[in-house]
């Protein structure tokens, strides 16, 4: 009953985020420059056919009449129609979603396991040759530029070696795994490296803790007590972080899906804005904003269920 | 246990690296350009116009060298004054298999000419009167004799839709799978990601498309592209960058073509207030510029350097023109005469491939005779809010042409009359607007030839724009694709491709 009134009480609370949110991305999106019409129709179009295709998109409106209406639209969860393209917005965002939602559950479940474990291997092995060696990897895989490693891994993988695909999101579940394998791994080469100097710090510090060495004096096995208990404790702060950067992904993957034409929610966003699309800017922030909420309440939820301290 | 994992690691690596077998042959072509509306009077923009041409026939249609040849229309004629064509239509369908009749020809193009938002009537400005005489004859009335007509009636806009079809669904029959008159229809389009092209079973001309269809892919970086098109995932690319020209050449399986464009780089100059408004300040900015070089540095020598101030593809530009030398000394004299007070100039690039290279180069040049000026890069929809608001001093970019006749060129960028602000400068010279009007009327080629020798001149001299180099489109293709091409005024020759495999 606490946990189901503990839901509705967050869900309630992301309400008024939603609509701050909203209002924000909507005033961003009209007060900056640039015309939707004249994009759409390109350089060679007459003002006047440009003037009356923005009377068409309602452009010409008053700000408060365009946001009422937006906003009208918004509460029968209606993200309404692109301009560019006559589409709904949920419709486009559907299309694109899908595809980054993919790549990132691909990157959790290639960087979780592995950080996990080089992180435990670097803490049991502190300031030996498997720690050095790893700490290492780690600063070099946070200083490549993430872009710039998607370019050669899909020079020489894709077309050198000729073994993986470098675009696109293929067909079917096996197509996605070939095709998101690249943009995958790129992300993860600088996402582990992150959450792994994380883990190993509060491992070792966990690892020097009262409780730790009470468990040892009682005889606990060396593996046991660092299983059952310090890694359990450790978890915590790298989950959020992990919360962090998954919200952070949902946009940020956008770099690697533009170097690997995925077509994500991030290239759909990019596009939007350069064509400065108002309502798709709009629908796609709404949704970032979304998934940010259900990931942290995902991630509030799965530190209650490690450690029961923490009350949901 | 560990044949296990040995077994499960080999059938994880096959599944990643094998690729699943094609069911069909699609022929998948790369570009940076966008689809945004399948309505062939909607826009003028580069991807929209190449995509239109698969889906619109028009009355005429241009053949692989660039002549006119009969297209929905089977033969014409034209009255001795010029203002008076009739087309004789061919027994021809549109894609759902209702015959293609004088009536939605008339329809289409006074859509194009007289609806609200059509974006580029102009093209079409001439013509009077567009009427069905019976439903195999078309009468299109000219307001005065006007040379390019049937090349203005070629072009992406004067595509045939169907009246019935739009009258029916308005808007939405754009929307997603429109009614076609050309050599292909739409399997499926995602907006922002690709176009699927099939072919139009009905379509006009027998045993054409030679293909399966093919995919528009909007791929915005350009070494994806390269990376797609060397690894095969690509069967045609735009824009090939120059830098990695020759790595492309030297694969196997990819060929490059250079193709003529009617694509000029230029920098506009906003003539409308101090001190680009005097016509020795412009000189001097023109004179300070050492354009071969430029040409060469920006394009590795792939390009020609420009001599006036209109695409060398356009029929009538004048290549025997010197256009203006690079002469510091005198860019400096003139710079002082024109009464330049030392401010420091806006440079507005819009981030295109290499438009921050071609700024830096500029400005070192113009900085050397004394012009100071800083580059401002904005975003393009910025970009065309700025420049038309004549919110900057100098704009490198570029332009190109429908068609190869120049009048629609002239109108474009050194009409001041025509409604464009000779492309938003305020360049104006009522000789060249009256020359304008003038060489449209012409109808002896050499005399039109003359009177557009004479154009060019005046706003080279006078510079109306800065004229740079001549780009051709580096376009990359599969060896085992043939007969693909992109004709200057960016039409694929996608109807006449075949992939052999």
């Amino acid at each position: 009953m606490t946990f189901l009134a503990f839901l509705a009480r967050r869900l309630a609370g992301t309400i008024p985020v939603l609509i701050g949110i909203s209002l924000a991305a909507f005033l961003l999106v009209h007060l900056a420059p640039g015309d939707p019409a004249r994009l759409l129709m390109g350089d060679r179009a007459s003002e006047e056919a440009v003037a009356a295709l923005r009377d068409q998109m309602g452009l010409n409106n008053d700000l408060a009449t365009q946001y009422l209406n937006y906003m009208g639209h918004l509460l029968r969860a209606d993200l309404g129609q692109s301009l560019r393209f006559q589409r709904p917005v949920l419709t486009l965002i559907g299309q694109f979603l899908p595809a980054t939602l993919f790549l990132i559950g691909y990157v959790m479940v290639i960087s979780v396991p592995l950080t996990v474990i080089l992180a435990v291997t670097a803490a049991r092995n502190r300031d030996r040759w498997p720690d050095q060696f790893i700490r290492l990897g780690a600063i070099i895989g946070m200083t490549f530029p993430v872009f710039w490693l998607a370019l050669m891994m899909s020079r020489y993988f894709g077309v050198e070696l000729g073994w993986l695909p470098v675009s696109g999101f293929g067909e079917g579940f096996t197509g996605h795994l070939r095709h998101l394998f690249l943009p995958a791994i790129s992300i993860s080469a600088w996402l582990v490296p992150l959450l792994l100097r994380s883990l190993r710090a509060t491992l070792i510090h966990e690892m020097e803790a009262d409780y730790v060495v009470a468990g040892r004096s009682k005889g606990l096995p060396e593996g046991l007590n660092f299983r059952r208990h310090v890694l359990m404790n450790s978890l915590i702060p790298t989950l959020n972080l992990l919360g962090v950067m998954l919200a952070y992904l949902i946009g940020g993957a956008v770099v690697v899906e533009v170097v690997y034409a995925v077509p994500g929610i991030g290239t759909l966003m990019i596009n939007a804005v350069l064509g400065r699309d108002f309502q798709v800017i709009q629908g796609v922030t709404v949704v970032y904003a979304l998934l940010t909420v259900l990931i942290t309440l995902c991630v509030d939820l799965l530190s209650a269920l490690i450690d029961p301290r923490i009350k949901p | 246990m560990r044949r296990n994992t040995v077994a499960m690691i080999t059938a994880v690596t096959a599944m990643l690296t094998v690729a699943p077998a094609w069911a069909e042959n699609l022929i998948r072509i790369g570009s940076p350009y966008q689809t945004t509306t399948l309505d062939p009077i909607r826009s003028s923009a580069a991807g929209n116009i190449e995509t239109f041409g698969q889906l619109y026939s028009r009355l005429l249609r241009r053949d692989a060298d660039g002549k006119m040849q009969p297209g929905l229309a089977e033969e014409w004629t034209i009255s001795d004054d010029g203002l008076e064509l009739v087309f004789t239509l061919r027994d021809a369908k549109f894609s759902n298999g209702t015959p293609i009749i004088a009536d939605d020809v008339a329809f289409s193009l006074t859509r194009a000419i007289k609806d609200e938002k059509s974006a580029y009537s102009a093209t079409l400005a001439a013509i009077d009167s567009v009427t069905a005489v019976d439903s195999h004859t078309v009468r299109v009335t000219l307001k005065h004799k006007f040379a390019p007509i049937l090349e203005n009636l070629e072009v992406f806009n004067a595509g045939i839709v169907s009246k019935a079809d739009v009258q029916a669904r308005g808007e939405q029959a754009f929307v997603d799978k429109p009614v076609t008159s050309g050599p292909y229809e739409v399997r499926e389009w995602r907006p922002n990601d690709r176009l699927i092209l099939e072919p139009n079973p009905h379509y006009w001309r027998e045993g054409y498309p030679k293909n399966d269809g093919a995919e528009f892919i909007e791929i915005s970086n350009a070494n994806t592209r390269v990376s797609m098109m060397m690894s095969g995932e690509l069967e045609a690319m735009r824009e090939v960058p120059w830098s990695q020209l020759a790595e492309m050449q030297s694969r196997d399986n990819v060929t490059v073509a250079l193709e003529p464009s009617t694509m000029i780089y230029m920098t506009l100059l906003n003539e409308r207030r101090p001190p680009f408004d005097n016509v020795k300040v412009r000189q001097a900015a023109a004179y300070a510029l050492n354009v071969p070089a430029i040409a060469k540095a920006m394009t590795e020598g792939h390009a020609q350097p420009a001599n006036t101030t209109l695409p060398s593809a356009l029929n009538y530009h004048d290549k025997d023109f010197p256009g203006l030398p690079y002469d510091p000394a005198l860019a400096q004299t003139l710079l002082k005469e024109g009464g330049y007070d030392g401010k420091e100039l806006t440079v507005l690039i819009a981030p295109t491939t290499d438009s921050d290279k071609l700024a830096t180069l500029l400005q070192a040049q113009w900085s050397a005779i004394g012009l100071k000026t800083k580059i401002e890069k904005v975003d393009r929809s910025v970009w065309w809010e700025r420049v038309p608001a004549g919110d900057y001093d100098l704009a490198p970019s570029w332009w190109y042409n429908e068609t190869s006749d120049p009048d629609l060129a002239v109108r474009w960028a050194l009409c001041g009359s025509c409604g464009t602000y000779s492309f938003q400068t305020y360049y104006e010279n009522a000789e060249v607007d009256q020359l304008t009007e003038q060489a449209v009327r012409e109808l002896d080629p050499a005399k039109r030839a003359a009177l557009y020798a004479q154009i060019q001149r005046i706003s080279t001299d006078e510079v109306a724009q800065i004229p740079l180099y001549y780009p051709p489109y580096a376009n990359a293709y599969a060896r085992d694709l043939r007969g693909l091409t992109l004709s200057p005024s960016l039409q694929w020759s996608l109807e006449e491709a075949v992939l052999s495999r």
